[in-house]
């Protein structure tokens, strides 16, 4: 049983990853170049017109989006897929759990190519590979973790309440500003500090920043309550979706 | 006779009448008192709305019911679905492993029977294009062969007897007939009183969400047709 269902997840995402390249001319390049098109555009705003960044500021910028990227289309896609996938639940006898995290796996490969990307571009501009790479897969896990908990828990309440649909983006644009991704958080009140050491996409943000551009080793300590956060929200999301199950076969989408 | 595999004792089965704050709930079923057994071929009857796909849904352990027990022995019970999960941009083949996977086979296994599965549906060449390209008819024939393959242990069907142009008919109603012989566990909806006849031993009439009277094919029908008819006159 246990061995179908991951047979399934990963047929599935490859079935989504296949399918995605084959809807655009582009296909696969597009995993690259909408992304880079989306740097490109908070770089001309941010750095050519208003000129807010310093000479750090492009990869500050590009690791920022890389990583946000891949967490809001984990949230979304994986908030959405329960829903998407009602008429399926419909008529067929399956943990509803596997759709989301179908859609995080996808986006997952997909981050993988943008990741690659991201890569060479720093390499390229004078950030070569550092001794503190070997922190990264403990980030991306941390990230993974931190992403899906924020899907499962949204996938668990978007088939009861699609209004939330509506809300969900905003909150993510909010999320995104707050969190330094776009620009640094200098200007935070210092007795709000403390709330942004808990926000775990801050928290990731400056580590994977100061891995990838100073050859800093991480903030165990800071990184460890955010795992720890994250890990909660996961538990919680599924729980949600557990409990949740029995209803989504009676709900129209 | 047989081993029960799946009993039903006054289930009932309620649903939200719409999305809304404080909306109403509706019992699609009310009380219905089912029992099944290794071999036997159930059939359901009763009007439009009455339930029977709801009931349907139940046996398949796809809805929870919201009163009353559902005892399960560890048996697979599927419902027969047809093109389920096929996605436009993928091959047949893709498809043929993806829908399987849907419906409980492990993956070696749809890949053993992919050959199995090519002949069948008559695609050949296109077996390998997007079924996006596909028409209809020869959509139809992949979902069918597919579904084919699927061996559960109970077998639910609503309605899906046969399928495409008159050949591939013939063809499908043979393997249907082959799947719902004597010695398969099967429940059928129907509103065709002659495949029920032909394929069922026992009925079960569902009226407004309750049982009404299970029974030999004859004995329920027989009582069927003269509800209808008092209500004809009636009417």
């Amino acid at each position: 049983m246990r061995q179908h269902l991951v047979e399934l997840i990963l047929f599935s995402t490859y079935a989504e990853l296949r399918a995605e390249a084959a809807r655009s001319y582009l296909g696969l390049v597009w995993w690259i170049l909408e992304p880079a098109m989306m740097m490109g555009a908070f770089w001309l705003v941010f750095d050519v017109i208003l000129e807010t960044g310093g000479h750090d500021y492009v990869p500050f910028l590009i690791i920022g989006m890389a990583i946000w990227q891949w967490m809001k289309s984990c949230i979304t896609h994986g908030g959405y897929a329960i829903w998407g996938n009602l008429p399926m639940l419909r008529q067929v006898r399956l943990p509803p759990l596997i759709f989301p995290l179908v859609a995080m796996l996808s986006d997952t490969v997909k981050f993988a190519f943008i990741l690659a990307l991201l890569l060479v571009i720093l390499w390229s501009m004078g950030y070569p590979p550092n001794t503190a790479y070997w922190a990264l897969p403990i980030l991306f896990a941390i990230v993974f973790m931190a992403a899906a908990g924020a899907g499962f828990i949204v996938g668990a309440l978007v088939p009861l309440v699609p209004d939330l649909r509506f809300v969900i983006e905003q909150v993510l644009m909010v999320v995104m500003f707050l969190s330094g991704v776009v620009f640094p958080l200098d200007q935070v009140p210092a007795e709000l500090r403390w709330l942004m050491d808990l926000n775990p996409v801050a928290v990731i943000m400056d580590n994977a920043r100061g891995i990838l551009m100073h050859g800093r080793l991480p903030n165990w300590v800071g990184l460890y309550k955010v795992a720890l956060i994250s890990v909660g929200a996961c538990v919680v999301g599924v729980l949600f979706v557990r409990r949740l199950a029995p209803r989504f076969p009676k709900l129209a989408s | 006779m047989g081993e029960i595999l799946v009993e039903l004792e006054h289930v009932g089965v309620a649903f939200d009448v719409q999305r809304n704050i404080g909306g109403g709930r509706y019992w699609a079923l009310e009380d219905v008192n089912l029992t099944l057994r290794r071999g036997e071929r159930l059939g359901i009857i009763g009007r439009n709305g009455a339930g029977k796909s709801t009931l349907l849904r139940v046996l398949a352990g796809i809805l929870v019911p919201d009163r009353g027990t559902v005892r399960r022995a560890p048996v697979s019970c599927q419902l027969l679905a047809l093109a389920l999960g096929f996605v436009g941009h993928l091959s047949g083949r893709d498809n043929a492993v993806l829908s399987g996977l849907m419906l409980g086979m492990r993956r070696r296994e749809i890949i053993r029977r992919l050959p199995a599965i090519r002949e069948f549906s008559e695609l050949g060449e296109f077996f390998e294009q997007p079924i996006a390209t596909y028409s209809a008819g020869m959509n139809m024939r992949l979902a069918f062969s597919v579904a084919m393959q699927v061996e559960p242990d109970v077998l639910l069907i609503d309605e899906v007897l046969s399928v495409g142009d008159a050949e591939f008919q013939h063809k499908s109603h043979a393997a249907m007939h082959a799947r719902t012989g004597e010695g398969n566990t099967i429940v059928l909806v129907s509103h065709d009183e002659k495949q029920i006849a032909e394929r069922c031993d026992r009925l079960l009439w569902v009226e407004q969400g309750r049982s009404q009277l299970e029974g030999s094919l004859k004995d329920v029908l027989a009582a069927y047709h003269r509800d209808q008819h008092t209500c004809g006159v009636a009417a």
